[in-house]
Order: structure tokens, then sequence, then C-alpha cells
């Protein structure tokens, strides 16, 4: 099969490229950097032809309320189209659980109106609602840090490894599509504070993890369980441990 | 892997000249590749400096492309290729050879060059081809060495020998020397290139933006577009769509097929074609900002049933390109481009330079088209101020609506008098060739604003827009033959003066300029109601005229009284009477004998009546000739009969709404009789030779001297009529029966003619009031009025002290009122003639006029004498 993957060079991106291509299917991995653009269109009709699935994990520069919604819309819609114009048969696309009951968050409403340009275009589809990584739990401790303290609620957590998300990427990709959404998840569930914590002792980090209760995400209040799937979802095999030694030790 | 490995033997070592010849080349090579600018250059001076040196037989440059981890040739030797003669040579040149295979795993991991005997390489399984194909050449080695940039590979520069063993170790350290610097040349040319290609674009978007700028017309945008596509493909054709009015549908505005030849039917109706927007192809172009790129099957398949696809289907086309034109916030329309090499930048700008050139061409349109407009409507506001009939505004009206609208009046009903009804004004029935029977049988019927449609319109501010197939559904007549003319919308507005609905009028065309309509429709009413207005001051000045002569002959002859004399009881009665019937619209019949004042009465009915207001006509059935009294009575139109050269208002419509006097009603002939009986009837009439039937409202007075129940009995006169008539009839007394009014009367008559003559007269002898008491007055007031004015003509001095009462002749002397007045010798003159004429003249004896008389024969004689009985008295 020929897979386009937007996003191609990124960390879930690289990884899926890698598994595809191992898979022996021609891969693209489109980015601006490799002249394909979904904001301008560039190289997208060329990169489309002949195109079976398209992966879209690409991401906004900006995180910016209005221009993440205008990132995902613009991307989407271009992509949408062009995909359209040449008979592609699967769109794959990673959101995030618990992506609709956040919609205080405009991360989150851009999100969800990728989800919907997704479902309106006709393009047979499955949308992959990923927990969040165990890449992010550092910048989870940054952007809540205050001094040496880091303030952290305890909501549930499921993170999950990039190799794990990667790979149900490209499971999806290869099978038909499901014409709806699929969750995945970490296969632990902890308190967000207890993990954060557990992985600044791991790194050597000085800062001290603090639960204040206040549930929220990036600075948006959420409900305890926002961020873990509520059903049924398909679990990564990488768990805190296993992905705290493949993790590289700071000599410092 | 048994080949990666120096497969050449070792050579004998000359380290000084070796090191000597590696820096030469080295610093020739790093001159020459200083000056290489153009793509191939490198090759060529690479091939120079090394081919004296080391034998080879041509050397390639491939780049990696990480997108999709292949590489791709990129500097090709275009003289000494061994394989250029190769079947598969252009196949190799546009490949892309797959990063993920041993061969080229082993170069990108070895730190220097590497080379191969393409015999042991090239049938490995996932080998690529140029491998197979140089050897089929007679290549036999090649060393490849990767090209590094920022750390990390970015192609290879491959060296091919047709003799196993040609690369020295020597050769081979040379070349992991200078493969740096021809990375650098590498990442130079590509720089280079790119730069070239920027450049290039943009000075075509410069050169076609000055093009643009010069773009006046359709067809110089046509050009423009055509010169800026032949420069990026030579043969793509291109159409542009234009989005129409309507917002709903595209049509083609310029296109050119390039280079093929086409199937003349398709093409021009390919041209002429409306397209909805929402086809499924154009409003998905239109909402995407990027070009998009369109497979004609793959949109068949898909059940895009858009009918141009099947044409560029036909016409070869497989592949198209769709951009939007848009200017700022708005869609102008669509290029479609045969072409599948997109360059998004460059696609962009000449499309935002189309779209400018698109909206000035449009509002150029637009201007001169509104010049135009505005030319004509002048033209037809100077048309309409110099109609005064019908016929010029009709002419003016189905000119303006050919040149501007290019359409026809379907109909322009005007409301009635009445408020209510609509009557057809103008149509041009040529606009119903195809149902000109029921057009016809349509267009006459009035209908009233209440009708469906017309209430619709009525209503409505600017008019409205039915759609005719919508309409037809509902299945009303009126669809049923709009239909027949096979336009797509009915427009209809109202026709307004000022605020208030003076029609409506209809048109069916497929679209209209709304503004243009208006502007029509507010002419055309402000010319109907200048035609309406003058039509009505036409018939109010004719009836003005022909009241203004009725009063000036009115004036002359009627009794100039402005109250009636007389407080007698008699009178007393009549007054009565009066104030009973004039509020109501009874007809009144007046009796009496001539003279007795029966028009004044009637004037006195009519001015204490509602209608006083108006004027009260008057008829005297007498007075007119016997055949001009239906005319006169009821009006005709012209040409009624011989000699009605104008329309003429009867003497009813005269006195619509107020009260018609017909005096002497006895003298009507009988064939006129049932004729009023008629109208007194119905209430309405026609005029002679008019079709329609005018309502009246008129109050009557009849009066007659006569005595009109004898005249029936006689036959002279229509019991009918009389019934109809005689609902209140009110007897005038004569004069003699109302001596108690003779003085005031005559006072009154002395006052008048007095006045009237100059002469003084102020006082009135009691003998004469005796005199005119005892007198009988055949001829009524009438007669007591010329008397009195006789009598002051007569009177010497200010006393009106003799009367002239006139001396009757024989003839009168039968008279009732005369016989009443006879003194006894008259009576008995009169008698003893009579007996004489009898008895033949014979005086006395038997059977003479004495016996008869019973006196003697002597005293007879005497009498006669004394009488003046002569013998012509009674022998005449």
């Amino acid at each position: 099969m020929k897979i386009v993957v937007i996003g191609g060079s990124g960390l879930i991106g690289s990884k899926v490229v890698a598994n595809l291509r191992q898979s022996g299917h021609q891969v693209i991995a489109a980015s601006p950097a490799t002249g394909i653009n979904t904001i301008t269109g560039e190289g997208l009709a060329e990169a489309m032809k002949d195109t079976d699935v398209v992966i879209d994990l690409a991401n906004s520069p900006s995180f910016e309320d209005k221009a993440v919604l205008e990132f995902f819309q613009t991307a989407g819609r271009n992509l949408l189209a062009a995909e359209i114009n040449a008979g592609v048969k699967h769109h794959v696309a990673l959101s995030i659980v618990g992506v609709d009951i956040m919609q205080n968050i405009g991360y989150m409403r851009a999100k969800i109106a990728q989800e919907e340009l997704i479902k309106q275009s006709g393009v047979p589809y499955t949308i992959i609602r990923s927990t969040q990584f165990f890449e992010f739990l550092k910048g989870i401790a940054d952007q809540a840090t205050n001094g040496s303290e880091v303030h952290l609620s305890d909501v549930k957590f499921q993170p999950i490894a990039s190799d794990d998300v990667a790979a149900f990427v490209s499971k999806y990709a290869q099978a038909a599509p499901v014409n709806g959404k699929v969750e995945i998840a970490g296969p632990e569930r902890f308190d967000m504070y207890e993990v954060v914590a557990r992985y600044l002792q791991h790194i050597n980090d000085p800062r001290k993890v603090v639960s204040d209760g206040k549930p929220t995400y990036y600075g948006g209040e959420i409900t305890h369980t926002a961020l873990v799937p509520a059903g049924e979802a398909a679990l990564g095999t990488i768990n805190f441990e296993k992905w705290c030694s493949s993790q590289p030790q700071p000599v410092a | 892997m048994k080949s990666a490995k120096p497969s050449v033997s070792e050579m004998p070592a000359d380290s000084a000249g070796t090191l000597e010849r590696t820096r030469k080349l080295l610093s020739e090579l790093g001159d020459d590749i200083t000056k290489v600018r153009d793509k191939n250059d490198l090759l060529i001076l690479f091939k120079k400096r090394i081919k004296g040196l080391y034998h080879l037989t041509h050397t390639i440059v491939t780049l990696i492309d990480y997108k999709d981890e292949t590489y791709v040739p990129f500097l090709l030797d275009n003289e000494a290729s061994a394989i250029r003669s190769h079947p598969r040579y252009q196949e190799m040149v546009h490949s892309r050879f797959s990063l993920n295979e041993p061969v080229i795993q082993a170069v990108l991991q070895a730190d220097g060059p590497i080379s191969f005997l393409l015999e042991e390489i090239m049938d490995l399984p996932d080998s690529p081809a140029f491998f197979r194909v140089n050897y089929e050449k007679g290549v036999r080695e090649i060393l490849m060495t990767r090209l590094m940039k920022e750390g990390k590979p970015m192609g290879f520069i491959h060296i091919y020998s047709d003799k196993p063993g040609s690369f020295s170790s020597e050769f081979r350290d040379v070349m992991k020397d200078i493969a740096p610097q021809l990375s650098g040349a590498v990442s130079n040319i590509i720089k280079n290139e790119e730069l070239l290609n920027k450049e290039k674009e943009k000075s075509f978007l410069l050169d076609f933006s000055s093009d643009i700028a010069t773009v006046r017309t359709k067809e110089e945008l046509a050009r423009a577009v055509r010169a800026a596509i032949s420069k990026l493909n030579q043969k793509s054709g291109y159409v542009i769509r234009r989005i129409n009015d309507d917002n709903a549908s595209m049509s083609p505005y310029v296109y050119d097929l390039g280079a093929w030849q086409h199937d003349q039917k398709i093409v021009s109706a390919l041209e002429k074609a409306r397209y909805p927007i929402n086809d499924g192809i154009q409003n998905r172009v239109l909402n995407s900002p990027i070009p998009l790129l369109f497979n004609v099957d793959r949109e068949i398949q898909r059940g895009i049933a858009a009918p141009y696809l099947q044409s560029w289907k036909a016409m070869g086309f497989q592949n198209f390109l769709g951009i939007r034109l848009r200017n700022a916030e708005t869609n102008h329309g669509i290029l479609f481009l045969d072409i599948e090499e997109i360059n998004v930048p460059l696609l962009q700008g000449i499309c935002s330079q189309i779209s400018i050139a698109l909206a000035n061409i449009m509002a150029n349109e637009q201007i001169s088209k509104k010049q135009e407009e505005q030319a004509f409507l002048l033209d037809f506001g100077k048309d309409i101020t110099q109609a005064r009939t019908k016929q010029d505004l009709q002419n003016a009206v189905f000119r303006v609506l050919d040149k501007t609208m290019h359409t026809k009046l379907a109909m322009i009903r005007v409301i009635d008098d009445d408020g209510f009804h609509l009557s057809p004004f103008m149509h041009d029935r040529t606009l119903f060739e195809k149902a000109k029977v029921d057009f016809d049988k349509m267009s006459v019927n009035k209908i009233t604003i209440e009708e469906t449609y017309t209430a619709q319109v009525l209503a409505s501010k600017e008019g409205l827009m039915f759609n005719v197939e919508e309409e037809f559904k509902s299945g009303t007549a009126y669809a049923k033959l709009w239909k027949t003319t096979g336009l797509r919308n009915v427009y209809a507005l109202p026709l307004r003066a000022g605020d208030k609905n003076i029609g409506t009028i209809w048109l069916l065309a497929d679209r209209l300029s709304k503004l243009m309509l208006q502007g029509i429709c507010s002419q055309i009413s402000l010319a109907i109601a200048n035609i309406q207005a003058a039509e009505k001051l036409l018939a109010y000045k004719k009836q003005l005229e022909v009241e203004n002569d009725y009063l000036k002959e009115q004036i002359k002859t009627i009794y100039n009284f402005s109250e009636i004399v007389g407080s007698g009881e008699e009178m007393q009665k009549v007054y009565r009477l009066i104030s009973l019937v004039a509020d109501s619209n009874s007809t009144v019949l007046l009796l009496g004998e001539t003279g007795t004042g029966k028009e004044l009465i009637a004037r006195a009915i009519h001015n204490a009546s509602p209608r006083r207001d108006k004027l009260m006509v008057k008829v005297n059935c007498a007075a007119l000739p016997a055949n001009l009294i239906e005319s006169e009575l009821f009006g005709h139109e012209r040409g009624a009969f011989t000699g009605a050269i104008d329309r003429r208002i009867g003497k009813f419509e005269l006195g619509n709404n107020s009260t018609l006097f017909l005096d002497e009603i006895g003298e009507l002939p009988l064939e006129a009789q049932s004729k009023l009986l008629r109208v007194i009837q119905e209430r309405e009439l026609e005029r002679l030779g008019g079709k329609h039937t005018i309502k009246i409202d008129v109050r009557l007075i009849a009066a007659t001297n006569r005595n009109l129940e004898e005249e029936v009995k006689a036959g002279r006169f229509r019991a009918d009529l009389y019934f109809r008539l005689n609902v209140f009839p009110i007897h005038l007394p004569p004069l003699r029966e109302r001596s108690e009014d003779i003085e005031a009367l005559t006072h009154f008559f002395v006052q008048k003619y007095s006045r009237n003559s100059g002469r003084k007269i102020r006082k009135v002898a009691p003998k004469v009031i005796q005199q005119l008491r005892s007198y009988t007055w055949p001829g009524n007031v009438r007669e007591l009025e010329h008397l009195i004015e006789r009598s002051i003509l007569l009177a010497t001095n200010g006393t009106l002290d003799d009367v002239y009462i006139p001396q009757h002749t024989g003839a009168d002397k039968q008279e009732p009122a005369y016989l009443l007045n006879r003194s006894l010798e008259e009576v008995e003159r009169s008698y003893i003639i009579e007996v004489l004429k009898r008895c033949a003249g014979k005086i006395s004896g038997a059977g003479s006029a004495a016996e008869i008389l019973k006196i003697p024969g002597n005293t007879l004689h005497s009498k006669m004498k004394k009488l003046g009985i002569s013998k012509s008295d009674y022998f005449a």
C-alpha cells in the first residue's frame, strides 16, 4: 500500500513511518520540510496520487486557541479535499481521550473540529483517541511548577508510551477503516501527581510534587476521569517501569 | 556483501607523486567548483580533471529524498554516459530508487567511497535496476561515495568504469577528499536551481501581472491567460468559469482548449451551458483554499453528474486542476486547467491576478451595461414624457423592454374607478403566440384586486417574482398560460402613483434586473397616471362645458324666482307637501294649470333635498323633437347614428346624483314613454349606440297641466308610466282659487318690473287690486306677471292705477273661466244670438226666437237694439 504520513517527521510520525516501511509499504513522510504542506497545499496533490491510506499526525505549530483551531481546520479541509480528489481509501487520525468532555480547553475544541471534518468528509476513517504519552510527563511537571514545587491534582492518568502509540497507529492504518473512534491507553492507571513524582524521582529532579487536589490539565479545569478511557480501550504493553528504563538517565 | 571491498589491485606507492597530483587535482577542482553555476557543468569539469589521471566511463550524482527514503538521479553525464542508448535509459532517469536495500545501506554506512562489481550485485533481489542497465551497456564496476550535508547523507556520486579494477586506492583517497567539496557544489547547484526557479516564477508573475494590468476586456484576458499558461505548459487548455448573477450557477467566461482539436458540437454546448454551483465539482473548488487536482474517471465513478465531466472525458482530458478565483472574501469563478503538475505558489499568483482582472472586467462590464441601460432609461423617460396617448406609451414601453431587458410585456392592468376591478390596459399578444386563444380569453376578463396573484403583487413593496415551474405545479390557469412562453419567471410589480396603487405590470423572462425593472415601472406608472388624468380631465371638461351651456340656457329661459310668493291656505297645503317629500328620493308628480309655477315648485323641492348641491336638470318634453328625445334623455356614443359626430351625455347622466325635472311629461310620445319607464324602473341606462349600461341615481320630478288619468284613458299616456310617476302628486291651485295671494303677487311683480324697467311705481291703486282679484286668470301667475309688466310700461306716473285686463275674443268665450265671469247683459246677448241662430234669424211668430224666449216679438226687437245684436251676429 501507499501510505502518506502527515507529520511524518514528528515523535509518533517518524516511528509510524519506520514501522510501516518495515512492513513493506511505500510510505511518504510528509511535512513542510519534505515539501508537503497541508496549509498551503504545496505538494499535497502529488503526494496523494495513488495513495491508499493517509495518517494525519500533524500538530499545530502554535498552541494559542485561535491559531490551533485555524491550523486543524485549514489543514484538515485541505488534506481531506485532496484525499477525496485522489480517491484515498482510509484516513487515520490521532486524537485525545476525553477530547469531547474537555471542550473548555481551546486545544480540545480544535481537535473536535478536526474530528468533525473527518466524519463529514465521506472518506472512510479511523480516529484513534489516545491518552497522554509518557513523554509528556516532563512538560506536565514544568507547566505546574511554582518555585521548587509542582502542584498537581489526583486526576486519573493513564499515560502510554509513544512506541505503543506508533504501534497502534500502524496497526489501525493497515486494518480496515473503523468509521468511528477507538481508544488507546497505557497499561497502568495513576493519580497524576503520583506518576509525575515518580518520574521526577527517576530523573533525579529535586522538585517536590504537591497534590493540591484541583483537577486541571494545562490550566483548564477537568473532571477526575476526563483523561482516562471511559469504556473499552486498547492498552499498550510498555508500563511506567519499562518506559523509564528505556529513557536515558541524565548524568547530572 | 563480498564486493564491498576495494577490488582493485594495490598500486605501487608513489606517495610524493600521488600527493602532488592529489593536491593539484583538489585545488583545480576547488577552482572549478567555484565556477560551477549550471547543473551539468559540475560533472563535465569533474570528469575533465579526473579523466587524464584515472580511468572511468561516466559519473552521475543522485540525491536522497527522505520523504519516502529514495534517491533519484540529479546530475547526469549527457556526453559520455554509456547507457544513454539503453532502451530503459529514460525510465532510469525518472525512477526513484529505494534506500532500503543492502548495497545502498552499505554505501550509507561506509565512511568513504565504496566500489562494487556490477556482476555481483545486480541480481540481488532488492538491487536497483540501473546496475543491470549499466552492466548491459558494458559497465563493470561502480564506485559510490556518499555526499554529506549538515552531517546527514544528501546523495551519492556514482562513478562507473567499464574496466574492473579501475578504482585505485589513490583515487579512492582523492574521492574521499573531494567528496565534501562536491557536496558543497551540489548543494550550491540545488540552491541555485531553487533561486533560479524562484526568480523565474517571480519574473513570470511579474510579466503576467503587467499583462493582466492592461486587460480591459474579456478577449484581452483570454489572451493574457493563454500566454501565461503556454509558458507553463505548451499544450494545456483552460477554462475560466464565472459565477452568474443568480449566485447559483456558473458559466464559461473565457476558455482555450489548448493544442487539442475538439468536436465543435461539444465545445459549443459546453460554452453555452449554465452549471449549478453545487454540482459536486465546482463547490469543492470554490470551498478549497488550495488548488485541487481531479481525475475525470474517478469523479464520474464517484457519481458526480456534472455534464461537463462526460464532455471532458470525451475530449480526452483525464486530469484537471481546479482553482478558485477569489478576491478578498468573494469568489468570482474557477480556473480549470488541464495540467498535472501543480506549482501551488505560482498558480496562486496567477489566480489572484486573474481574479483581480476578472473583478475589474466584470466591474467594467457592469458599468458600461449600467450606462447603456441608463441611456435607454433616459430615452425611455423622454419617450414617456412625450406620450400623450396610450399608443405613444405602448410604443415606448415595448421599445424599452425589448432594448434593455430583451423581454416583452405580458400585461398591464389598471385599477378601475371603483378601486376594485382591474381592466386590461396594455399587453403584447406576440408573447403568447402559442396560446393566443387562451390569452385573448383571459386578457379580456376583468379581474378584481382580490385575485390571488394580483393581491400579492399589490401588497408587495417592490413587486414579486413567480417561478413559472412552481406555479405550474399548483395548476393555476395563469401559470398554464405562462408556461407556453417557455420563460422561467414571471415578474409582477405594482404600478403606483405616489403611494396609491393604480395597477399591475406583468413581465415574463428568465431573469431581469430588479433595479431596472423598478425604474421602468415607476416611469410607466407615472405615464399611465398622466394619461388617466388627461382622460379624466377631458371628461370633466366636457361635462363642465355641457353644464355650462345648459346653465346659460337656463338663465335665459327660467323664471328667475328665488321664492314662491303666497301664503294663502291653498299654498300652505302645497308647502306642507313639499317639505314632506323633499328629503326623500321619491318621484314627485306636479299637476296644475299652465302658469301655476310647477317648475318653481320643482326647484323648491330640489333645493330642499339633499341633492341641492347639484344642479337640477330640466327637460321640457314638449319642446323636444320626437326623434331626438331619446338622444337628449339618454345620450349617445360617437357614430350611434348619422350626425352623431361626438359622444353626448344625456340629461339623465347629467342629472346623476341630482334631480331631473321632466316638464310637460304629458306631451311625451308613447315610444319615448316606454324607454323612460325602463330607465325609471332599472335606474340604469345605455347611451344610444353604447355597449355598457350606466348606473344612475336620479330623483325625478315630473309635471304636466294635463289630466293624466284622462290621457291614460284616451290611450295617449302609458298607464304603467303614470303609476310610476304618480307616487307623490302635488296639485298646484290655479290663481283664481288663491285670490288672497294676488295682492302679494302683484306687489312682488310691481317691484320686480319697476326695478327692471327703471320706472318707479310706489303705489298700486286699491281699485286695481280689486280688478285683479275679480279676474279669472286663465293664464294664472304667469298671466298676472305679464299683465303687471305691461301695466307698468303703460303707467304714466308713480301709481299703478290702471290694469289692462284682456278683452276676450269670441273664441275665448267658451272657456270655463270666461263663462263664469260674464255679466247679465252678456249672458242675455249671447243667449239671444244663440237662439236666433237656432231659429235661423226668425225673430217673431211661430218658431221664432221670441216664442222660445217667451217674450213678445217687439220686446225682443227692442232688446236686440239695446244689446246691439245685428244680423251679422246670428248669420255668421
